[in-house]
């Protein structure tokens, strides 16, 4: 599974943060997300998708590769 | 007050889109004044209507809706944005401008409270809170609003801005004379006093400039390396004070209200204090289910907007309570659910206006309620509130919240 960020629409909630902080960040100059780890290990999964799900702007979405 | 504004109702609202609604009246009783924005959906009114008052506006209660109007701010403006339309008002930097123009004041705000920003001063924070819970806890009773809920957050500003600690009590009388009147006269007073200690503030951070949001303000420079122009500098620390402030205390007052009379949420927070995931998505319930703010945007130009015709200068109300209860987007929407996973409520707003501040506000009201409850672990409204303390309008809550518990 892997996550992907649109920072054009992406406005800094930290939601995905807040979730999930070992799949999710935020950049100290914008506040919008940064990704550490695109590719989510199966363990984080469950969380990571929460965290998509969470945001208010949708600006996070998954892919299966 | 210009009531005038619209010869109401103006001719391209049809008559069965119009509905007589205050956005500022909270009835004598109403013990809840989001409760006028709940009665509004409950009555079956169109989901998007009109109402002649206040100058004549426009209500959408859909959180598709709200949210695009947030989103879309070709058509809905945040510029000269008041309701009703008031003339010698500031256009506060960044908020009152849209994008591109927005930009240019929000890149400066932004980095000051990212989550990595609000997290290093935690501490800080903590200590404040620390020190205003200690000042009543043994007394076994307060009224929450002025001897918490209204201080924590004005000596957080005070802090982040550079202020000295010293001046918490003047900036207190000058909040209390800005937000708690509705005497036009004496909030322009109150608007001029704060302007003129901000002026004077920041003359003297260009002088001594330090490690505080004032003087990161004040040595800004603009694409061209010039300082902004200082009257953009004031309307931005101006901002900082109206929105940081009343915002966070009536978001507050609703949540302490809702712990004095839920010993199930008190005993939910206190088992996770060493918890903070938890602890943070159970506050993002109650920042859902206690959203203060109704917003207002400002109609570009006349348009059509998902079946109804707008015109230009239109008001519109966007209350984020009502989106946050919508059950298209919420499961079981009125059900507090501390447990709730997926909440994409919008308190702090979506689009590029959302809540600068909103890192920040929600670490305040984290500090505040662990320091409490270590503290006072349990506490109940007192019976007597006295009179009645609601009050409406683009922030919603009390004057007054008597809490009591048992004295240490």
């Amino acid at each position: 599974m892997k996550v992907h960020v649109n920072l054009n629409v992406c406005q800094g909630h930290a939601r995905c943060e807040d979730i999930c902080p070992e799949v999710f960040g935020t950049d100290a100059v914008e506040g919008k997300c940064v990704i550490h780890q695109p590719d989510v290990p199966p363990e984080l999964e469950d969380k990571a998708r929460l965290a998509v799900r969470n945001c208010p702007e949708g600006a996070l979405r998954i892919s299966s590769r | 007050m210009t009531r005038a504004f619209f010869p109401a109702p103006p001719d391209h609202v049809p008559a069965e889109l119009i509905h007589d609604f205050d956005f500022f009246s909270v009835p004598p009783g109403e013990g809840d004044p989001t409760e006028i924005w709940h009665d509004l959906v409950r009555s079956g009114v169109p989901s998007k209507f009109y109402t002649p008052r206040n100058g004549g506006h426009w209500v959408f209660l859909d959180y598709d809706d709200i949210v695009e109007a947030y989103r879309d701010y070709s058509i809905f403006s945040n510029h000269q944005a008041s309701m009703p339309p008031m003339e010698h008002w500031p256009t506060l930097q960044p908020v009152g401008f849209d994008p591109p123009e927005h930009n240019v004041f929000r890149r400066l705000l932004a980095p000051m409270f990212t989550p990595k920003a609000v997290r290093d001063i935690t501490d800080e924070l903590r200590r404040r809170s620390a020190v205003l819970i200690d000042g009543f806890a043994a007394k076994g009773s307060c009224d929450f609003i002025p001897e918490y809920a209204e201080k924590f957050p004005t000596s957080s500003f005070l802090y982040l801005f550079g202020m000295p600690e010293e001046r918490l009590d003047d900036f207190l009388t000058l909040a209390n004379a800005f937000f708690r009147t509705s005497d036009p006269k004496v909030k322009g007073e109150a608007v001029n006093s704060i302007f003129a200690e901000i002026d004077a503030f920041f003359r003297e951070k260009q002088k001594n400039p330090g490690n505080d949001i004032a003087s990161t303000i004040v040595t800004a420079r603009d694409a061209d390396g010039n300082p902004h122009s200082w009257q953009d500098m004031l309307n931005c620390g101006f901002l900082l004070f109206v929105a940081g402030l009343d915002t966070v205390t009536n978001t507050m007052a609703y949540i302490w209200r809702h712990l004095a009379t839920t010993p199930a949420s008190r005993a939910y927070f206190r088992d996770r204090l060493d918890d903070p995931d938890g602890f943070l998505r159970a506050i993002e319930e109650l920042m859902r289910i206690n959203a203060v703010s109704n917003i207002v945007r400002r109609v570009k130009d006349d348009c059509e907007f998902r079946g109804v015709q707008l015109r230009r200068n239109d008001r519109v109300a966007l209350p984020n309570t009502v989106a946050n209860r919508d059950p298209r987007t919420f499961r079981d929407p009125e059900t507090i659910n501390l447990d709730r996973e997926v909440n994409v409520h919008v308190t702090f707003g979506v689009g590029p206006h959302r809540c600068v501040g909103s890192h920040l506000a929600k670490r305040e009201i984290m500090v505040s309620l662990q320091e409490w409850l270590k503290r006072i672990p349990d506490f109940e409204l007192v019976p007597d509130q006295g009179q009645a303390t609601a009050f409406g309008g683009s922030v919603m809550g009390f004057r007054s919240l008597k809490l009591q518990w048992p004295a240490g």
